[in-house]
């Protein structure tokens, strides 16, 4: 009932939204976002475990996904090292490239392109399965068939993205560093032993324990947003494209978020 | 499970467990690095200004990176306790009495703490040690006195640009000696000259040199004077002379200095002629009235000569005196001499006066 449509001398209506009707849109999401966490948490704990589906995830998120990440971090490393290298030399400061290298692709540059692709990869994966299967309401047929749906589509993969996505930025880390050293070398000819020498002198234990955590962040964000995205998709094909691409941007504006608020607590946590 | 599963685990594993091998070597390397795995012991320093220095950063030893700065806290009033962790196995080349300052990797890199000094007197260092620190060279100070210097430079540039442009406009005497052509040919021989000069120096020189070399040969005066005693003592023997001569003169000049004295005095008969003026006067009265006397005098004698009573005596005597001359002449020479007018032989008074 509409509120206009109240006549005098009779009962008001009932309100229908409680802000306005966007706002109530937004926060009904958040609710069911806290909900399908919340849930994520409760299921995580208890049997059964379903290991088989995690390491048929970790296989699809992580090796598969190894590849083109690695591709990417080389390439950026050297892409990297060599866009840096004409503000360093306005100094004759380029023997201090391995430290810029180090502390932007440890620090910042791993982790949140790892992150970026992975999101682009997994998460539309993520979502356009899940999306499908509640189309095709399979999800709805496992819950019939006494299967419990959440902990055997969304657990194994939340936490297969949450393990992989942090073993995926190591290896782009390292391949970064790599191509970072290839360029150095080619450029100024340092060994191996000098650059990685410079490499971990310039960052602490902070810096890697920043980094892992912030990758698990990723991975957790990138899992849960696909899964939720998927399993609450709408019914029809259109859905399906819908979480998957909603999958990826909100994973990646996600992403964006959790990377400025993790550097304020970094730092902050530095600064102590 | 199925072999496809079983290989898909296998590959998961293998997987992790290089991500998590990545991981463990990043770590151990970085801990190797910044020397956590190893035992040490702690050392402190207190400064004024740590200049930015941070947990973590470098110690250096001799070019030697033997720790890491443990904790920085706040000291005193103002001051600041830097606690070092230092390899336990250089602790016997660092001394009780070695200081600690601040430095710079590099220009722009991290700040570190070098510790040199220390003496093998002293003591190795132990745990928990405080050595001396030294206060950093402060950036501020340093580009402070950087533009001191820039304004000097400014100031001395200023003043050569000033100095250039009078040059050029041939002011000043630089200035005329650049431009004016009549100058330089004068600086020319005045060059000329000094070449010249110096070339008599150099003569000059190399005779002083001979001269020298002279005295310095054993005939010389010099090394006679040096060398032989009988020389000496009548070197001696002339100077004891030359003292009394000296006493001599010192008592004559006394003499003349009391004759010079009393004859400024009036009570002596040439003080009075030197000093007094009215006994000058009448001198001068005297001597006019004297010569005024003498050419009366002198008319007296001429009349007297024309008198006829001495007539005859004159003329008697002016043929003596001619005659004695003739004897004289005769005596002295053969030959004839004429006599001599006899007017010269007269007698006049007043000649004898203005003798």
């Amino acid at each position: 009932m509409d509120l206009d449509k109240n006549k005098p001398g009779t009962a008001p209506a009932r309100r229908r939204y409680v802000t306005t009707r966007r706002l109530d849109r937004i926060f009904v999401e958040l609710a069911k976002v806290y909900r399908f966490n919340a849930r994520f948490f409760r299921e995580v704990w208890f049997p059964p475990y379903e290991f088989k589906e995690i390491i048929k995830q970790c296989y699809e998120i992580g090796v598969r996904s190894l590849p083109l990440i690695s591709l990417t971090g080389f390439i950026i490393g050297i892409v990297f090292t060599n866009q840096s290298r004409p503000s360093l030399a306005d100094f004759g400061a380029t023997s201090l490239l391995p430290a810029l290298i180090s502390v932007a692709i440890i620090r910042a540059i791993g982790p949140l392109v790892t992150a970026l692709i992975a999101a682009g990869r997994v998460g539309s994966a993520i979502g356009a399965e899940l999306g499908s299967m509640r189309v095709t309401e399979q999800i709805d047929a496992m819950e019939v068939s006494a299967t419990n749906p959440f902990k055997f589509l969304v657990v194994s993969r939340v936490l297969a993205s949450t393990l992989m996505i942090p073993a995926l930025t190591m290896f782009t880390t390292l391949v970064s560093l790599l191509g970072g050293y290839l360029n150095v070398h080619q450029n100024e000819l340092t060994s191996l032993s000098v650059f990685f020498y410079q490499v971990f002198d310039a960052i602490t234990f902070l810096d890697i324990v920043a980094s892992s955590v912030k990758s698990v962040i990723f991975g957790f964000t990138i899992g849960m947003v696909g899964c939720y995205k998927g399993y609450n998709s709408s019914k029809g094909t259109e859905g399906v494209g819908k979480a998957a691409n909603s999958s990826v941007v909100t994973a990646m504006f996600l992403i964006f978020i959790e990377e400025l608020l993790i550097m304020q607590v970094i730092n902050a946590i530095r600064a102590f | 499970m199925s072999s496809a599963d079983n290989k898909r685990t296998v590959i998961v594993g293998i997987f992790t467990f290089l991500a998590i091998v990545i991981l463990v070597a990043g770590i151990f390397t970085l801990a190797g690095q910044q020397k956590r795995l190893i035992s040490t012991i702690s050392v402190t320093a207190i400064f004024d200004d740590v200049a930015g220095l941070r947990t973590g950063n470098n110690v250096w030893f001799s070019g030697v990176k033997i720790g890491t700065i443990k904790s920085i806290n706040l000291y005193g009033d103002s001051q600041v306790e830097v606690v070092m962790n230092i390899e336990e196995k250089v602790q016997q080349y660092i001394r009780k009495n070695a200081s600690a300052r601040i430095s710079s990797e590099s220009f722009i890199g991290n700040k570190n703490i070098v510790i040199d000094g220390g003496t093998q007197r002293a003591a190795p260092i132990q745990d928990g040690d405080r050595i001396t620190a030294v206060s950093p060279l402060n950036t501020d100070d340093l580009m402070e006195k950087l533009q001191q210097n820039n304004e000097n430079l400014v100031a001395i540039t200023g003043d050569f640009k000033q100095l250039t442009s009078r040059l050029v406009k041939g002011e000043g005497t630089v200035g005329a000696l650049l431009t004016d052509t009549t100058m330089a040919q004068n600086f020319r021989g005045m060059v000329d000259n000094l070449q010249r000069t110096s070339e008599s120096t150099a003569n000059a020189s190399r005779s002083l040199t001979a001269f020298t070399h002279k005295l310095n040969s054993p005939d010389g005066l010099a090394n006679q004077l040096v060398t032989d005693k009988e020389v000496f003592q009548q070197l001696k023997n002339s100077m004891t002379q030359l003292e009394e001569a000296t006493a001599s003169t010192s008592e004559i000049t006394e003499n003349l200095r009391t004759a010079s004295s009393r004859l400024n005095n009036n009570n002596n008969a040439v003080g009075v002629l030197l000093n007094d003026q009215d006994f000058a006067r009448k001198l001068q009265s005297t001597m006019q009235n004297l010569e005024t006397g003498t050419e009366k005098l002198d008319q007296n004698m001429e009349a007297l000569q024309s008198n006829f009573l001495f007539r005859g005596f004159f003329r008697r005597q002016a043929k003596e005196q001619a005659k004695q001359k003739e004897q004289q002449q005769s005596q002295s020479a053969p030959q004839q001499v004429q006599p001599k007018d006899t007017t010269q032989l007269e007698f006049k008074p007043s000649k004898l006066i203005e003798n």
